[in-house]
């Protein structure tokens, strides 16, 4: 079966574009807040908490890291994380945060405390729940932003899209995947705790979208059955089901505008 | 674990018989402490000072690691099971060891084409801080040549 199935020439209706998070409108970042806002004041199973706690703590750690599951199991665990939002906010999708621009260390709707009406950012930190904390007073996510060479730039992300094997272009691009959480510093430079942080969403969101954008640039990579049928637990999902994301519902797109049209009378 | 490593001196290709790629591949690399940059350097001189970066002659590249910090299990939660049952259908375990895959092209074909036929590889390991951290450990590095 080929890895490349993705095509933006047969987007089904309700196709959903995931944006990059400097170019959103205004619109689109209010409702990516309101959407994070409700999703912290839900206790259960569909609240933020849940979450980010099904990355690392509270055990059992299921993210995959350093594993061959690495791309399909985090496409599969923001899939279904931007299902809960939208399920809080009808149409909300998850931008994506290109780090190879160099020039503000973290996308302004991340960085600033406090929103232009003076209300917390959501985006800026989030609560941890005690069973998620590495330290008993770490109550809430941090950022420590470091070094900004550990941030990829464009000629190595250039070089790892060229890389025609799958596990080779996985791999190599985990690792500068891990640079960008040891930049941001904090909460986000523990697998156990990052996934709190809500710009781990974004920055995986970029991650995601280069593995979208190597599926174009490969049609012809192919990868074998038995990998393809393997879960990726706790999702009810298999590597299979993760390779288009047009059949998730998404695509990725540097921004959108839209205006009404006549309507049909 | 440790903060540096210096390896014994590997075979490089011969440029006469010709590459366009060289990879440098770090096998069974340990993920279950901090999170940390390898900076690799090839053919260079003993002794490299501990915050040398990329602008030193011998720099080839890096690989970054996304460390788990420490155990947040019990006793042997945090230990990676050896010689796993092939009818295990579970997942592997979280901390089992990783491979790191390093394009060194550009380093391999200047010492190459410098006449050099064997170089030791250093790697050191630094935290987002920038200080050293003693997190690096692996079993093996391989350097592939394709062509």
């Amino acid at each position: 079966m080929s890895v490349a199935a993705a095509s933006a020439t047969r987007a089904p209706v309700r196709l959903r574009h995931r944006r990059s998070a400097r170019r959103l409108s205004k619109g689109q970042l209010a409702h990516l807040r309101q959407a994070i806002s409700k999703a912290q004041r839900i206790g259960d199973d569909r609240g933020y908490q849940y979450w980010a706690g099904v990355h690392g703590l509270p055990l059992p750690v299921y993210c995959q890291h350093g594993s061959q599951l690495f791309l399909p199991w985090h496409r599969a665990y923001l899939y279904l994380f931007e299902k809960a939002l939208q399920d809080q906010v009808p149409g909300v999708t998850l931008p994506w945060w290109d780090w190879r621009d160099h020039s503000e260390a973290l996308p302004a709707a991340y960085a600033r405390a406090r929103t232009p009406g003076n209300k917390a950012n959501p985006l800026h930190s989030s609560p941890i729940q005690p069973s998620g904390r590495r330290q008993a007073n770490e109550k809430r996510t941090w950022r420590e932003p470091g070094d900004p060479s550990w941030l990829p730039s464009a000629a190595q992300v250039t070089q790892v899209r060229a890389n025609r094997d799958y596990f080779t272009f996985q791999s190599q691009l985990e690792s500068l995947h891990n640079g960008v959480h040891g930049f941001v510093g904090g909460t986000m430079a523990s697998v156990a705790t990052s996934a709190y942080d809500p710009i781990f969403w974004a920055h995986h969101c970029m991650i995601d979208r280069l593995w979208y954008l190597w599926q174009l640039d490969h049609p012809g990579a192919r990868l074998p059955g038995r990998y393809l049928d393997l879960a990726l637990p706790p999702f009810e999902m298999t590597v299979r089901e993760t390779l288009d994301v047009t059949a998730l519902g998404y695509d990725y797109a540097a921004g959108t505008a839209a205006v009404p049209g006549p309507r049909r009378g | 674990m440790v903060e540096r490593f210096r390896s014994k001196a590997l075979e490089l290709p011969d440029p006469e018989h010709g590459f366009d790629r060289v990879d440098l591949a770090f096998y069974d690399v340990d993920h279950s402490s901090a999170t940390y940059e390898a900076r690799i350097f090839i053919g260079a001189p003993r002794g490299l000072a501990r915050d040398v970066g990329a602008d030193h002659p011998a720099y080839a590249g890096s690989f970054f690691v996304f460390g788990h910090d420490r155990c947040y299990g019990e006793e042997g939660h945090c230990e990676v099971p050896e010689g796993r049952d092939p009818f295990d259908l579970r997942l592997p375990h979280h901390l089992e060891p990783e491979a790191e895959i390093v394009t060194v092209t550009d380093a391999v074909r200047r010492l190459a084409e410098g006449g050099k036929r064997k170089a030791p590889v250093d790697v050191l390991a630094r935290g987002p801080d920038g200080a050293p951290v003693k997190a690096l450990a692996f079993d093996r590095l391989r350097l592939l040549t394709y062509r």
